[in-house]
């Protein structure tokens, strides 16, 4: 009885065999497009050479030196397995090679002829710029950083003191590799954190001028291995355009901090009036608002804080529960936050430097009076007056409200 | 070419009367004859050579020649004992007049219906129904006192559940209607029944409540149905595959179950649920992608709790999809898309590893499959070796040996475990599937391939429909009051209304505003 059936099968095979034919061609040259197009930029993990960090140092004779930093995989870990981390007493987890040539790219070709594997950039946080480089314009070699697709524009950017490629070679006990110790200090924002985006924004905007945090290689405690230094934020460099004109110490740097609204881990020690041993503070919050102001044609600006502290250390006799003592203690904060900012506002001054980028805020207040005097911008910048305006509170306590180790005899209360 | 092709057409609608009448051929469509040992004859040489069929012969009343005709295991033995011949074979002073009306309506029997065609005898000795001849009797009389040997109710295996009913489906079609009626007691529950299949003549039911369902889904399924020709139908799959919207789709268009009470609910949003008897999994059309990520357990435990997990669903589904994939083309095409750190754990782990990622991937992932489907099928003495072969060899000695890396493992993992979560086993076996195209595309063409690979998916889903209804409602075209569904799951006050897809009669399944709240409280009093 299935006879029949199987005829009208022999019909539907006739009838599908044009159809099957063209989707199968279809399907065929559907399936074999990503075949034959694609992996052409594929690149396996195990052929990169991932690079960490970059110096790039001046040499001689118009010639640079590109340093990279490159992990090194196997080094932790032990080829699977038990899944033991080598890592411990600061193994090598890194090499540095470096090669001479007159730019970035030159340079960097060779270097390629040095390593077995494809030198990748997209995970380089952190570029390093030796000081004579820095000295002499960096304008560039910025251009490679911003123009290649693969380093990052979140990448920190450092000027070292003397030459870069130390930093690089340093093996810090703690971190796996220099150029995340750099990474992690720049996070605690205890000097300046400047990404390759910011600088080419301070460089490309009205002021022109930038700063750069500086670094320097901690020496190595005793009994520690000679490569054992990490390196540090030492302080701020001050660059006029592309060039490196001078540099704010460590105190003048935080106080920049302040200027900038930066300021995220501090802490300030002051003495209050009239009583010995000093308060010192941690900020919660720090708002830093600056407003640039032109009267009878006189350029002025004027920095408005509003800062909240929490007592961390009270060296005084002073019980800072009682509101008279607190006031005091206050003013004598706000008189300290003034003083610094003050302070690190004449030192840019000095440089003559907008480094604070006041430029952009007076060509966004005021636009014609900018323009007119836009060329000598930097002579007005060093003579301009500064008002600074600290609202200064302190809001905790911590665990406890009297001095420590102090009978109440010895505590001053009002 | 295209001429022969005419002349093959021209021939098959010669060949269509003959086509036809196959299917009569295998149904006899004579009438019963006058006379009695005709009729035997017939029957004993369309039976011929089946040892399972008793044609038990005696006398009615003592002096009238009859014959009992049922096969052995299908009919209640005792039954026919008890309450046919005994009261049949009595001496011949008791013999009652007329004689056809004592056995239509005075013998202790649940049904007895007069057959005269000789096909009805025949699917009457055939579903278990003793037949009854005697001499002076053209008509047949057919006893209804099937009885064979079927499982009982158990808990649903393939769909199993914390809270909710226990009871699952069975192969007999009967049980599983009666378990629909018992909990819709409604009349307005209909079952329609059809045979399909030339030899196996398997019962199917079609069950819906009249009111609720679109009518002219009803006519669509039946003439679906009516259209099978084939000569057996061992599981509902069969039936699934041949009346599904689109059958070159890898997503189910027709959702199965062993669960009465998943069937139930459907049933009450105006869905029709097909029965087929054999089989303990009934179909459920129409139905939409998102009936395939609900479980029966979403709606008997708390409405966070269903969000919850439905929305853990929805995450793991896209992981089954799409985890392996993502991983190999970040691997191998976007190397800076992760964190430092982990790129340069992932480094190190895949150091020694020779293989490039979509080789690797590609592998463990059919390993994996591999090992899924052995566990299935083995005898379950023998899964624990499975499993320690799984954990073992592929887990640690492959790692350990440097040929897997170890985040692949995790991937992987996570991967199966991902699309174990799909409630129903056939969705989870359609995203694993698409897996491989997916890991291939990713493999090829980075991330750029996947995209490809989702807006291809998206767009076959779009297109799909399940009896009419498109397969991504109500998110495409979106309905929004229906997302009370799919976006979460909407406590029982709030489902007000029925999917308007699956029929929009009678929208309202409920009393409007019955959120408990304190002003209600006195409302009842």
């Amino acid at each position: 009885m299935n006879n029949s059936w199987r005829q009208t099968r022999i019909l539907w095979k006739v009838k599908r065999r044009h159809f099957t034919k063209s989707v199968l061609l279809l399907l065929g040259i559907c399936g074999a497009a990503p075949f034959l197009s694609g992996c052409w930029d594929r690149t396996e993990i195990t052929d990169l050479a991932i690079v960490t960090a970059a110096a790039i140092d001046k040499k001689d004779s118009n010639q640079i030196e590109l340093s990279v930093q490159v992990f090194i995989p196997s080094s932790i870990s032990s080829g699977g397995g038990q899944g033991g981390t080598s890592q411990e007493g600061g193994g090598v987890t890194t090499l540095v090679r470096s090669e001479k040539g007159s730019n970035i790219s030159d340079a960097l070709s060779k270097l390629q002829s040095k390593l077995p594997r494809k030198i990748f950039w997209g995970h380089c946080k952190v570029f390093v710029f030796g000081e004579k480089l820095a000295k002499e314009g960096i304008q560039e070699q910025l251009d490679f950083l911003l123009r290649h697709p693969q380093p990052r524009e979140k990448a920190n950017m450092y000027v070292s003191k003397g030459k870069a490629k130390p930093i690089l070679e340093s093996l810090p006990p703690l971190e796996n590799y220099s150029g995340e110790v750099l990474r992690e200090l720049s996070d605690l924002h205890i000097g300046m954190l400047v990404t390759l985006q910011d600088l080419d924004e301070m460089l490309t905007g009205k002021p022109q001028a930038a700063a750069l945090p500086v670094v320097k290689i901690l020496p190595p405690g005793k009994g520690q291995k000679k490569l054992q230094g990490i390196p540090y934020i030492v302080g701020t460099a001050v660059l006029k355009k592309d060039k490196m004109t001078g540099t704010m110490t460590e105190k003048e740097t935080r106080g920049l901090l302040w200027l900038r609204d930066e300021m995220e881990s501090y802490t300030v020690t002051f003495q209050p009036k009239g009583v010995k041993g000093e308060i010192s503070l941690n900020p919660v919050t720090a708002q830093v608002k600056i407003i640039p102001q032109i009267i009878n044609e006189k350029w002025k600006v004027l920095v408005k804080v509003k800062t909240e502290g929490a007592v961390i250390q009270n060296g005084t006799n002073l019980n800072l529960s009682s509101p008279k003592s607190l006031k005091a203690a206050e003013r004598a904060y706000q008189k300290d936050i003034e003083k610094r900012i003050e302070m690190a506002f004449l030192h840019t001054q000095d440089k003559k430097a907008d480094i604070l980028g006041l430029g952009k805020d007076f060509y966004r207040k005021y636009p014609k009076q900018f323009n007119q005097i836009e060329n000598h911008w930097n002579d007005i910048f060093a003579k301009m007056e500064v008002e600074i305006d600290v609202v200064a509170h302190i809001r905790r306590q911590g665990y406890i409200n009297k001095p420590a180790g102090l009978s109440e005899n010895e505590v001053k209360d009002k | 070419m295209i001429r022969n092709v005419g002349k093959l057409l021209r021939k098959t609608k010669e060949k269509k009367s003959l086509i036809q009448n196959d299917y009569q051929d295998s149904k006899p469509a004579d009438e019963l004859d006058v006379s009695f040992s005709q009729n035997v004859e017939t029957l004993r040489s369309v039976y011929d050579n089946c040892s399972d069929v008793m044609f038990r012969s005696f006398l009615l009343f003592g002096k009238t020649r009859a014959m009992l005709i049922y096969i052995a295991g299908l009919s209640d033995i005792e039954a026919i004992e008890q309450y046919v011949l005994s009261p049949l074979m009595q001496e011949a002073s008791k013999e009652p007049q007329p004689l056809n009306e004592f056995i239509e309506h005075k013998m202790p029997v649940p049904k007895v219906v007069k057959v005269n065609m000789l096909a009805d005898c025949i699917e009457s000795i055939s579903s278990g129904n003793p037949i009854l001849l005697y001499e002076g009797e053209s008509d047949g009389f057919s006893l209804g006192l099937s009885k064979w040997e079927k499982r009982a109710i158990e808990e649903p295996v393939a769909e199993g559940g914390v809270r909710g009913s226990r009871e699952g489906f069975i192969e007999s079609l009967e049980v599983n209607t009666s378990q629909l009626r018992r909990i819709i007691k409604s009349p307005a529950l209909k079952i329609q029944s059809m045979k399909i299949g030339t030899l196996t003549r398997t019962n199917v039911s079609i069950a819906y409540i009249d009111g609720l369902v679109d009518k002219s889904l009803i006519e669509e399924i039946t003439t679906r149905l009516e259209r099978i020709k084939i000569d057996g139908i061992l599981e509902s799959e069969y039936i699934e595959e041949m009346i599904e919207d689109n059958p070159f789709s890898p997503f189910p268009q027709i959702m199965s179950t062993e669960r009465p009470d998943v069937a139930c609910s459907s049933l009450l949003e105006g869905r029709a649920v097909i029965l087929v008897e054999g089989t303990p999994f009934t179909l459920i059309a129409p139905i939409s992608f998102f009936s395939l990520i609900q479980s029966q357990e979403d709606y008997a435990q708390r409405f966070m709790a269903g969000t919850f997990i439905r929305w853990l669903r929805y995450f793991f589904m896209g992981l089954s999809l799409l985890l392996p994939s993502l991983y190999v083309a970040i691997l191998t095409f976007h190397h800076e898309a992760v964190p430092t750190a982990l790129l340069l754990s992932v480094a190190a782990s895949r150091e020694s590893v020779p293989f490039p990622a979509i080789v690797e991937a590609l592998a463990m992932e059919i390993t994996f499959e591999a090992l899924r489907e052995a566990g299935v099928r083995l005898p379950k003495q023998v899964g624990s070796a499975v499993s320690i072969v799984g954990a073992l060899v592929i887990g640690q000695a492959s790692v350990q040996a440097g040929l897997v890396s170890a985040p692949m493992v995790i991937v992987v993992a996570i991967t199966g475990i991902a699309s174990f979560m799909m409630p129903r086993y056939i969705a989870g076996i359609t995203f694993r599937m698409l897996r491989f195209p997916m890991m291939l595309l990713a493999g090829t063409l980075g991330l750029l391939g996947i995209m490809m690979g989702i807006i291809a998916i998206v767009i076959h889903l779009c297109s799909l429909r399940s009896f009419g209804v498109p397969y991504l409602a109500p998110l495409a075209p979106l309905k929004g009051k229906e997302l009370k569904d799919v976006l979460w799951r909407a406590p029982w006050w709030m489902m007000d209304t029925r999917p308007s897809f699956t029929g929009d009669s009678n929208v309202y399944r409920q009393a409007p505003e019955q959120g408990p709240n304190p002003k209600r409280g006195s409302e009842t009093e």
